[in-house]
């Protein structure tokens, strides 16, 4: 429910100059010449990690999440992938490699966040229908949106973006990585599970949505209708398996019938029901919590992940026994009426009774201090260092069923990682570089050097406009 | 080879006798009729063909409506008007490929990132809901207006359907001379279009992502359509009859690739959109628009998608702070748009340039920019004659000066894409066309026409915000005062370009963040408006309305 923030002057990297200047056909021979050392060093990494050319992070504290913390460690990225990690005396260089040292910095891997609305054009909401589970945030990702760049610089680097609550069945929403610079299309983890968002509460029953006057106003108005949205479409997805069902055994049989409708909402409801499509739903009350996983017994299907879950201290078992993860917020509450029983112990409480628990955002910035949330379920609750990191890395990694991808640093995974100037669970660190699969899409020397090349820019662009300030077209 | 073309060459070997003859026919028809095309011989200009190297003091022969000769020291014919174009050009009539010229509630697409409501949810749908068995043919009605502004340019075709609603409907190519709409019709249906337009907030799609399903679900739909008849038709018995459908129908010639589709799509990411239901639809697709090409030329190129690119090029805001506020990725953006032509040549990729919304009086203009930025004045001209042609699929008949072809033929006092040039003559389907400049009245006309108050209703994070404003425009410029739940004041940075408005005020709030800058962003469209706000908050739609 967060608002965006308006962008007033992008100081990041441009995808678009970022590779004409790679394969150097920038239109203009001043933009050339401007070139920092910067930015050549990180056109020569990027490019390199095409040709599998391997870093080696050296003399580091190394929070792998899942294998402890290593201090004096190296961590060797090969191409994408990690290719070695260990003790730096364990770990050898490989010729040529680019040697970062990392002395007194901290690596940790990429923070992911379970619950993103960045980077999509467009509305966020389809608003029109209780359930809009045909439209895809997949189509509308935008690789434009300098609130992924900001992200880098705050150490995420995999979100799951998605649709909005205002409907009782959203749209299917889209795991990515911030490959800030490459094209939208590379941003989607492309092996990643399909997901789908589900609302509960104030927000589908119209109560944040309101629609204007002279539109009346949209069912449901109550929990009990959001309930009621919810097992109808199920039950309306069972009949059409059946016809389908009906229609395939009438073909066999030899006969000739008419194809069913292929309905891209009651395809997505039966993928639901057969397992292809992941639910992650909106909820805040300890009963509508019940009520979805209920639901999802009585009707077959499995809910992955319930999302701002801010009562789920009332029924941390009942999640726990669905095997059900939570992503939440440690410590926001009281913003509405249906938030006013949050505790920011919710996420220890959560955590010791055996679910599956992550922070995550639902907010541009935000999601730039995940760690930060993470530390405070330390004060809250008392997690350890581990468990606190875990909230915002291997356990966001597992409800979004790519843990074997993400979420530590193990050999194999992705180079999905971060090197803090100091803990990252202090609010005193920040973030240095960030690697997405092995190449350095933020750096905060390169990001400092480009300010007054991209200011320089600017002001000659602009320049050039106030010559004929208002170009006239027309005869 | 068509028809006209051989009976052309036919006549031409025709015995003397018998040539004489059949002139002194075509001279009675043409004395009943009135308006029939005439012989005419356009002598001494430089003839540009785009078909080959352009001809000093050449001559062009039009017979009947079609080009009979051109070359230099062809003789005159005995029974031809003179045109003297000494010192002039002569150009094949120019096609703009995209427009949407006679359709009075047509709008310029006003899709900014966001995706505006594009008509009042409160007036309902203020324009109609076009559909994919909507046909431009029977509903175009070009005004006197529209016809002397696109001849003025030099326009002597086009290609005109609605921008409303999603499938736009069926395109129909026309040539703008004078009679009957039908008798103008060059091709129809020429393309089925389609627009990523949202609808009004809760009507489906009221978003980007809802508007791409509900073109999938419309495309699966018409191949549902298609099986079903298909299967009924071979085994009636025992099957339950296909509701009829008319949209799916219309679209079956889409699905079997009889008929291009044309998607409009200005920014990289919108067109990679339609590339890829065009992908999973397996239709053919020409793109619209189009003018961030020049991130992608050789992949379109590679791709073999033609572009039908508008040079209705993107405009700083007039305001100096306006511009200072935008980042950097916009203000490359606009200043490299206008490299799309010359990128594209660069690249191989079919395309045409077209006006895309914008008025043709804007067409030149637009056309001067893409060759400031590396597009020659001989490519400039293919991009507006032959390669449209090619790309609609009437370059047997239209696009440059060659025998046989129809006779839309230009006459400038400079060259056709310089400043302040003037069309001299007009020939189109052989016929001779008056132009009337463009007049300027034309302009404050269509400022005068917001003067007035309006209630504009933003749809805020926090809900709706009432503003009065009380709006004048004169000669492009919009000036006034605002007041209601934001605070009162002046307008400022208000203009007006055609149908599309834009204004500034300046928002109280309850914190910083509320405060600040509200950017409107709109078409008008009589007595209504709809478009985007820019707020610190983020965009917002808004609708208003004149009162009476």
């Amino acid at each position: 429910m967060m608002i965006k923030q308006r962008v007033i002057l992008s100081a990041a990297k441009d995808p678009y100059l970022q590779a004409r200047r790679m394969i150097g056909t920038d239109a203009s021979p001043s933009l050339r010449l401007s070139m920092t050392l910067g930015a050549v060093l990180l056109a020569v990494a990027a490019t390199a990690s095409a040709q599998e050319t391997v870093t080696v992070i050296r003399n580091a504290t190394v929070l792998t999440i899942t294998k402890g913390r290593i201090e004096h460690g190296s961590v060797v990225i090969r191409g994408a992938k990690i290719a070695a990690v260990g003790p730096d005396a364990q770990v050898s260089v490989p010729a040529g490699a680019r040697v970062i040292d990392a002395a007194g910095k901290f690596v940790m891997p990429g923070i992911v966040d379970t619950h993103s609305h960045t980077g999509v054009d467009g509305s966020v909401n389809e608003l029109s229908l209780p359930n809009t589970g045909m439209v895809r945030i997949g189509d509308v990702i935008t690789n434009e949106d300098i609130s992924a760049y900001r992200q880098l610089a705050g150490g995420t680097t995999t979100a799951l973006v998605l649709h909005g609550s205002a409907n009782a069945i959203g749209g299917q929403s889209q795991i990515v990585k911030w490959k800030w610079g490459h094209p939208a299309s590379e941003w989607l983890v492309a092996d990643a599970p399909r997901t789908i968002k589900f609302a509960l509460g104030e927000n589908p029953k119209s109560a944040n949505f309101k629609p204007p006057a002279g539109i009346d106003p949209q069912y449901p108005a109550t929990r009990m209708g959001v309930e009621e949205v919810i097992r109808k479409s199920f039950l309306d997805a069972k009949d059409y398996m059946a016809r389908w069902d009906d229609y395939e055994a009438r073909r066999k049989r030899g006969e000739t019938p008419i194809p069913p409708r292929r309905d891209l909402l009651m395809e997505t409801m039966a993928d639901i029901l057969r397992g292809k499509i992941d639910v992650h739903s909106h909820c805040y009350r300890a009963d509508e919590i019940l009520m979805l996983l209920n639901l999802g017994d009585e009707l077959g299907f499995k809910v992955r992940e319930l999302q701002h879950v801010l009562e789920g201290y009332k029924v941390a078992k009942e999640i726990a026994a669905h095997g059900t993860g939570s992503g939440t917020f440690i410590d926001w509450w009281g913003f509405k009426a249906e938030a006013y029983d949050a505790i920011p112990y919710n996420v220890a409480l959560m955590v010791r009774n055996g679910v599956l628990t992550s922070v995550n955002s639902d907010d541009d910035d935000l999601a730039r201090r995940l760690n930060q949330d993470a530390a405070k379920a330390m004060k809250y609750g008392g997690l350890s260092e581990d468990e606190a990191l875990m909230l915002c890395t291997i356990n966001p990694a597992k409800q979004l069923r790519l843990d074997h991808r993400i979420g530590s640093i193990e050999v194999g995974k992705d180079a999905d990682l971060v090197i803090w100037t100091g803990n990252p669970l202090s609010s005193y660190s920040r973030v240095e570089t960030t690697f997405v699969e092995g190449e350095a899409v933020f750096d905060r020397q390169h990001d400092l050097q480009q300010r007054e090349e991209r200011a320089k820019e600017k002001r000659e662009r602009l320049a050039k406009e106030a010559k004929d300030p208002k170009e006239k077209d027309s005869e | 080879m068509p028809p006209r073309i051989s009976s052309t060459a036919a006549e031409v070997e025709m015995p003397l006798m018998r040539h004489a003859f059949a002139a002194l026919l075509i001279l009675s028809a043409l004395a009943a009729r009135g308006d029939a095309p005439g012989v005419y011989a356009i002598t001494g200009g430089t003839v540009h063909t785009a078909a080959g190297a352009d001809i000093a003091n050449g001559v062009v022969i039009v017979r009947d409506g079609l080009i009979e000769a051109v070359g230099a020291g062809l003789a005159i014919p005995a029974d031809a008007a003179t045109i003297d174009a000494a010192g002039m050009h002569v150009y094949p009539g120019l096609i703009d490929a995209q427009t949407s010229l006679g359709f009075t509630s047509a709008k310029p697409a006003q899709r900014r990132r966001g995706g505006g409501a594009r008509s009042a949810a409160q007036e309902g749908p203020a324009v109609p809901e076009t559909s994919p068995s909507f046909l431009a043919i029977n509903n175009v009605k070009l005004s006197d207006d529209d016809l002397d502004a696109a001849r003025s340019a030099g326009i002597t075709t086009i290609l005109t359907v609605p921008t409303t609603g999603i499938f736009n409907g069926q395109s129909v190519i026309l040539n703008l001379g004078s009679g009957s709409a039908e008798s103008r019709v060059v091709k129809q249906p020429a393309t089925m279009q389609v627009s990523f337009n949202t609808r009004s907030t809760w009507v489906y799609p009221d978003s980007l992502m809802g508007v791409m399903a509900y073109i999938r679900q419309t495309l699966l739909d018409a191949q549902q359509y298609a099986a079903a008849r298909a299967v009924y038709d071979r085994s009636p018995a025992g099957n339950k009859r296909p509701e009829e459908n008319l949209s799916s129908q219309a679209l079956g010639p889409v699905l079997l690739r009889e008929l291009p589709v044309v998607f409009v799509a200005n920014d990289e990411l919108m067109m990679r959109r339609a590339l890829a239901i065009a992908k999973e639809m397996n239709l053919r697709l020409i793109l619209a628009g189009a003018r961030q090409a020049y991130k992608m030329p050789d992949e379109l190129k590679q791709l073999g998608v033609p572009l039908l690119v508008s040079v209705n090029w993107p405009k700083p805001p007039a305001d100096k702070d306006d511009r200072e506020e935008q980042p950097l990725r916009v203000i490359r953006d606009r200043q490299l748009a206008p490299t799309t032509p010359a990128a594209l040549v660069k690249s191989g990729a079919a395309f045409a340039l077209v006006s895309g919304g914008a008025k043709s009086a804007d067409f030149a203009g637009g056309i001067r920019k893409a060759m400031d930025n590396g597009l020659t004045a001989d490519d400039a001209l293919r991009a507006t004659t032959i390669w449209p042609a090619r790309i609609l699929g009437v370059d047997r008949q239209l696009g440059s000066l060659e025998r046989g072809k129809i006779a839309n033929v230009v006459v400038t006092d400079k060259p056709i894409f310089a400043k302040e040039r003037q069309v001299k003559r007009l020939l189109i389907d052989g016929r001779e066309v008056r132009v009337t400049p463009a007049a300027e009245k034309k302009k404050a006309g269509a400022a005068s026409a917001i003067d007035g108050t309006w209630s504009l209703s933003v749809r805020s994070a926090q809900g709706d915000v009432a503003i009065t404003a009380t709006l004048h425009g004169e000669n492009g410029t919009v000036t006034g005062t605002y007041s209601g739940d934001r605070g009162s004041g002046e307008i400022r940075n208000g203009s007006l370009d055609g149908t599309t408005i834009e204004f500034t005020i300046t928002a109280t709030g309850s914190n910083q963040s509320e405060a600040g800058d509200w950017v409107f962003h709109g078409t008008v469209s009589g007595t209504s408006m709809t478009g985007t706000v820019s707020t610190n908050l983020g965009s917002f739609q808004f609708t208003g309305s004149k009162a009476k």
